[in-house]
């Protein structure tokens, strides 16, 4: 009794062992206990990267399915993929390894299609797109870096020079180094000149330093503003004088607009002139006024015989003067 | 000089040890109870320490993993670090030490005190092999229980971790989180090996613990020592064959 109740127990216990097994088996190797569900499609890519069998597949997100088998087919990788029964998968969905982590876990995404394409059947192949991985990425990144590092050493070897040609560095060193005299002198009345306009000397320390200067020179300001606003104000009034003169309103409008006042003033010009001439070449009365001195003497002469007369007058008396005056005009 | 003789001579006797009891494995049949008598003793009777050792070292190792790996983000590989961990390690080597301690001390005291006592002798002189019926069935048994105790120890120590992601409250990875890492980083390849692993440890144990028995020499006093020498002898040579079978397996 002792020893069939022993072998019971070794058995259930090398059975259990047994079933554990085949469990872990079964979990870890792609669950082949649900082989019979679901069905196929294959994905054709020119590589899988780090795709392995038992990595998901998954369409928007949602896990539908697992790679069941990788496998060579001539020229190309294929990837068996197991799709539940109750996803349907359209024709022109395409498949794409996506990446989940840095450290190597791989699926296959699968998008939804259209809407009127026709479902994907057991073993029909899915299309498919490649994706940049990281390594293409991380080699890009490599190239990267280095044009940056070349950039950088074309910067310090132009910095620093390259043996022959001294850099730009030493190139201010030495431009430094030769003229620090200069320099120090130029600091030094640059510290002056600071020092000046901090106690408020000179012209440029007052105009810091000292409100009164502000405030002359805001008034100044208000002042040139009042007649900035002033000559805006004549440059208005010119304008609307121009534009009445542009109307041909008023004596210049008429003057530069009107034809008849225009020939009219050519007229009296023409007409100024010839009388001008007439008195300069001394016809007419007010040109024998003008130029014949015959007149004044004859009239200096009258005037002489009216002086002579008046004074004969005095002694005559008032009867006798008008006699005198006629007898001495004519 | 005289320790190196005392290891050759070990390593030589164990071998022929093993030749002889491999020359006999046409009678396992016939001793078919005690074949079973040791599979009960090497397996059942120490499924208990093995389960409670595994739990405990999942745990603890889950618990250390998702502290380091909290700093840099990477708790959600919790599941795979413990489960690749104990798979292909903790889970095999963990089997075979307390097979040494637990089998490996009483196959050694139960030999010597038969070879002080003078069974051993008496079976030879019946021409009876004591390789054949002492050495044999406790091989077969632990080459049968091994896998079972090692898988068993596996599944405990992965719910162990699992457990223990759960319930602390710096790591607080749900169980379906925690077995789908798991199973995203682990083939039953590295199962395999963990078993392959615990199969030649528990081998090893039981084939020096018997030769080390067979072997005890003088009186009483020599049995205890003898037991010492299998316990340790044991251990050391579960470190080193680790180191090769890991080796030659990846």
């Amino acid at each position: 009794m002792q020893n069939s109740q022993q072998t019971a127990r070794v058995g259930l216990f090398f059975i259990l062992g047994v079933a554990l097994i085949w469990v872990t088996f079964e979990t870890l190797s792609g669950g082949k206990v649900f082989k019979d569900q679901g069905y196929h499609i294959v994905a054709g890519f020119t590589s899988l990267k780090e795709l392995k069998t038992g990595d998901e597949v998954r369409m928007a997100g949602v896990k539908i399915g697992e790679v069941e088998k990788t496998r060579l087919a001539g020229r190309r990788a294929e990837a068996l993929l197991r799709i539940s029964p109750d996803v349907k998968i359209k024709a022109d969905a395409t498949a794409t390894i996506v990446m989940a982590g840095l450290i190597g876990t791989n699926y296959i995404g699968i998008d939804l299609g259209s809407e009127a394409a026709a479902d994907l059947r057991d073993g029909a192949e899915i299309k498919t797109a490649v994706t940049p991985d990281l390594n293409s990425v991380m080699s890009q990144i490599g190239e990267l870096g280095k044009k940056i590092e070349g950039a950088l050493g074309n910067l310090g070897g132009a910095l620093s020079g390259d043996g022959k040609s001294p850099g730009i560095i030493q190139k201010v060193d030495q431009l430094v180094t030769e003229n620090r005299e200069n320099l120090a002198q130029t600091t030094g009345n640059l510290r002056s000149i600071t020092d000046k306009m901090n106690r408020g000397e000179g012209t440029l320390g007052k105009l810091i330093n000292d409100p009164v200067l502000y405030t002359d020179l805001q008034s100044a300001l208000s002042e040139i503003r009042g007649g900035a606003n002033e000559a805006k104000t004549f440059i208005a009034n010119a304008q609307a004088i121009l534009d009445e003169v542009k109307r041909g309103q008023g004596a210049i409008g008429a003057l530069v607009y009107d034809q008849k006042a225009a020939d009219d003033l050519k007229a009296s010009i023409a007409n100024f002139r010839t009388v001008s001439d007439n008195l300069a070449k001394g016809k007419g009365t007010l040109g024998q006024l003008l130029n014949d001195d015959t007149l004044i003497r004859d009239t200096r002469a009258i005037m002489r015989k009216a002086d002579r007369a008046l004074d004969g007058l005095d002694d005559a008396g008032p009867l006798t003067a008008v006699g005198v005056v006629a007898n001495g005009l004519f | 000089m005289r320790t190196l003789t005392r290891v050759l001579e070990g390593i030589g006797s164990t071998l022929q040890l093993l030749v002889q009891s491999l020359s006999h494995v046409p009678t396992l049949p016939r001793q078919w109870g005690r074949f079973i008598e040791q599979c009960y003793l090497i397996g059942y009777t120490t499924l208990p320490i093995v389960a409670i050792l595994s739990f405990f070292i999942g745990s603890v190792l889950a618990l250390q993993s998702g502290y380091s790996m909290e700093n840099f983000g990477a708790k959600q590989f919790i599941g795979s670090l413990v489960g690749l961990s104990i798979a292909r390690e903790l889970g095999p080597v963990m089997c075979a030490i307390l097979l040494a301690g637990r089998v490996g001390s009483a196959i050694a005291a139960e030999l010597a005190s038969m070879k002080v006592y003078q069974e051993i002798d008496a079976l030879e002189t019946m021409n009876i092999p004591p390789a054949r019926i002492l050495v044999l069935p406790r091989l077969a048994a632990v080459l049968v229980m091994m896998p079972v105790l090692a898988i068993i120890a596996n599944l405990v120590g992965w719910f162990g971790g699992a457990i223990v992601a759960k319930y602390t409250d710096f790591i607080a990875i749900d169980p379906p989180a925690y077995f789908a890492a798991l199973r995203r980083f682990m083939e039953f390849k590295d199962v395999l090996n963990g078993l392959i692993k615990a199969e030649v440890f528990g081998f090893a144990v039981v084939l020096v613990s018997c030769n080390i028995g067979l072997n005890t020499r003088g009186g009483p006093r020599e049995i205890g020592a003898s037991v010492t020498r299998a316990v340790v002898t044991s251990l050391i040579l579960i470190l080193v064959l680790d180191y090769f079978v890991t080796k030659a397996l990846l």
